[in-house]
């Protein structure tokens, strides 16, 4: 079953990285341009400072979320944040990262992502949705533009009775329509840019008019802070240079060829 | 040429006490385009590929289009093309567009039959297609001397002209290397080959290492064991690419690109729709695969 919303505009966020400046901008943007409703698609932590900050403000902001791959991990205590990567130079990283945001989130805020769905399903006006991290059969399938077919993004409307797919995990956003009318979209991330040179981060915003309409939100935020944060915390000089510059240093490994032939490294 | 042998691997023996996983999805789909036609003879070849008789044929230009065509209406995600050498195939360039219409797909290549005109195709290949292209060449070493004695003499100069030829047209191939030649107590082959790279002007080095294969030419390597039900207690079959992947081959459809063409091993004769039941883990490849997790895809 699913829940109607109510709501006519929806506010979709993709991984919040720790990013707290960054999403307290966003949900004071997206109130700002009428959304109803806000959901998360997950991972909530990684990457970013004191991880801790990202739950009140949510809460306070009545999101809700669904779980992420670092979500599990961190909630599970597992070895790994389970983000997929395979190349050595990126699970270095990833292990750093991961860490981290383990040894600084607290006991009740794992026990807050243990408890978060895998998937959501909703619908707002005529049009079912789909939330999920990764994909749906899969919460660490990375779903890029160009390594993600069609015949598979139709083969998941059918298998969720779903019109619009909506997924986050890579970091970098996109927007399909499929042959049979349906939908595919990844709503990006609010935690780290998406390497195009550029220090602002995105989220995506849904309306329900005669039909529903999607559109790419930027969001301008204090990055310069959060990079001094992240020094201060000892995170990777890797990962502060994202901040500043827009271009990401690691984890690149798992991403397509079209999409690292518009980034810098 | 190395003048090695070509002989075909041993078959799978059929084994009614070979443990058995089920099928999950479809995710892959893999084609052995010019069976074992190659025109280098690694020491190392899982499938003993070679210039001179192949034991595997290579696919028709109708096998592979009905297949692709099938693989989209099944929600596939990614195509392969593998062999022998691919770009042996006199279609290869239209059977990688009519992929790239459907879907991501990689050719696995050695590198030395990539000129600057068939680089330029490559190039406008990719620039037409919504899906990426991903190639990837294969180095087993980052020296031409160790690399040779495997791969034969000239081989690392052509594959890292292709690396610098692609890499020129911003397609970033993926340098792909067994662990064949990698002398125990240095540092490690990826740190190797990642300096290599980029001291020849290889900006952003993809790589990719995989382990040595009991079968093919490297068959005497391993120590023929075979998996058994105990095995499997506790394991997540999902680890298992045959549980994700298929190959289509001459002859059929088979479980994996390793054991592609393997008799043994087919799964159905034509159509992947047929090839979606359970596989026998039969082989020692199988056991390979177990222990070291081998992905034989990009990721």
């Amino acid at each position: 079953m699913r829940e109607l919303l109510s709501a006519r505009r929806v506010a979709l966020l993709g991984g919040v990285y720790s990013n707290h400046l960054a999403l307290e901008a966003a949900l004071a943007d997206a109130r700002a341009r009428g959304a109803e409703a806000i959901f998360c698609l997950g991972d909530l932590g990684g990457f970013g400072p004191h991880p801790d900050r990202v739950f009140p403000l949510l809460r306070d902001a009545g999101v809700t979320s669904v779980q992420g791959n670092y979500d599990l991990s961190v909630a599970q205590g597992a070895v790994d944040c389970a983000c997929g990567y395979t190349d050595p130079r990126d699970t270095h990283f990833a292990r750093l990262s991961y860490e981290y945001t383990v040894r600084n989130t607290s006991t009740e805020n794992r026990r807050w992502l243990r408890a978060l769905p895998p998937t959501l399903k909703v619908a707002l006006g005529d049009t079912r949705l789909l939330l999920c991290h990764g994909s749906p059969r899969r919460i660490n399938e990375f779903l890029w533009e160009t390594t993600t077919p069609n015949g598979l993004l139709e083969r998941f409307c059918r298998e969720t009775e779903s019109d619009l797919l909506c997924f986050t995990h890579t970091g970098i956003k996109w927007h399909r329509a499929l042959p049979s009318g349906r939908h595919a979209l990844n709503v990006g991330a609010l935690g780290r840019p998406e390497n195009d040179g550029a220090p602002r981060v995105w989220y995506t915003l849904l309306t329900a008019d005669h039909e529903l309409s999607v559109e790419f939100v930027p969001v301008s935020y204090d990055h310069e802070t959060l990079a001094r944060e992240m020094t201060r915390e000892g995170l990777p000089d890797e990962f502060v240079e994202t901040i500043r510059s827009g271009w990401w240093t690691c984890c690149l490994e798992s991403m397509p060829v079209k999409e690292r032939s518009r980034g810098r490294y | 040429m190395l003048g090695l042998s070509v002989r075909a691997p041993r078959d799978i023996a059929a084994s009614s006490s070979a443990p058995r996983v089920e099928f999950r999805e479809l995710e892959q789909v893999w084609f052995q385009i010019t069976g074992t036609l190659c025109n280098l003879a690694c020491r190392h070849c899982f499938n003993s590929s070679g210039p001179h008789e192949p034991w595997l044929a290579g696919l028709d230009v109708e096998t592979v289009r009905r297949h692709i065509r099938e693989a989209e209406t099944l929600g596939a995600r990614e195509f392969y093309f593998t062999g022998g050498e691919p770009f042996l195939h006199p279609e290869i360039l239209a059977l990688l567009a009519d992929a790239l219409a459907v879907a991501p797909t990689t050719v696995l290549t050695n590198g030395t039959l990539i000129d600057d005109p068939t680089a330029d195709r490559l190039t406008q290949l990719a620039a037409a297609a919504l899906y990426s292209l991903e190639i990837r060449v294969s180095l087993d070493a980052p020296t031409a001397a160790e690399n040779d004695a495997i791969r034969g003499r000239g081989s690392f100069a052509k594959a890292l002209a292709a690396v610098r030829r692609l890499v020129a047209r911003d397609l970033y191939p993926i340098v792909t290397a067994t662990e064949i030649a990698a002398p125990p107590g240095s540092p490690s082959l990826y740190e190797r080959l990642h300096a290599m790279l980029r001291a020849a002007g290889v900006a952003r080095p993809r790589i990719k290492i995989l382990p040595v294969l009991p079968t093919g030419r490297c068959e005497s390597r391993g120590d023929g064991r075979r998996l058994t039900a105990g095995d499997l207690e506790g394991f997540d079959p999902a680890r298992l690419q045959c549980t994700r992947t298929r190959a289509v081959a001459a002859g059929g459809v088979y479980a994996c690109p390793i054991l592609a063409g393997l008799p043994g091993a087919r799964l159905a004769g034509e159509g992947l729709a047929a090839a979606l039941g359970p596989t026998a883990l039969a082989h020692p490849a199988c056991s390979t695969c177990y222990e070291t997790g081998i992905a034989c895809g990009n990721s």
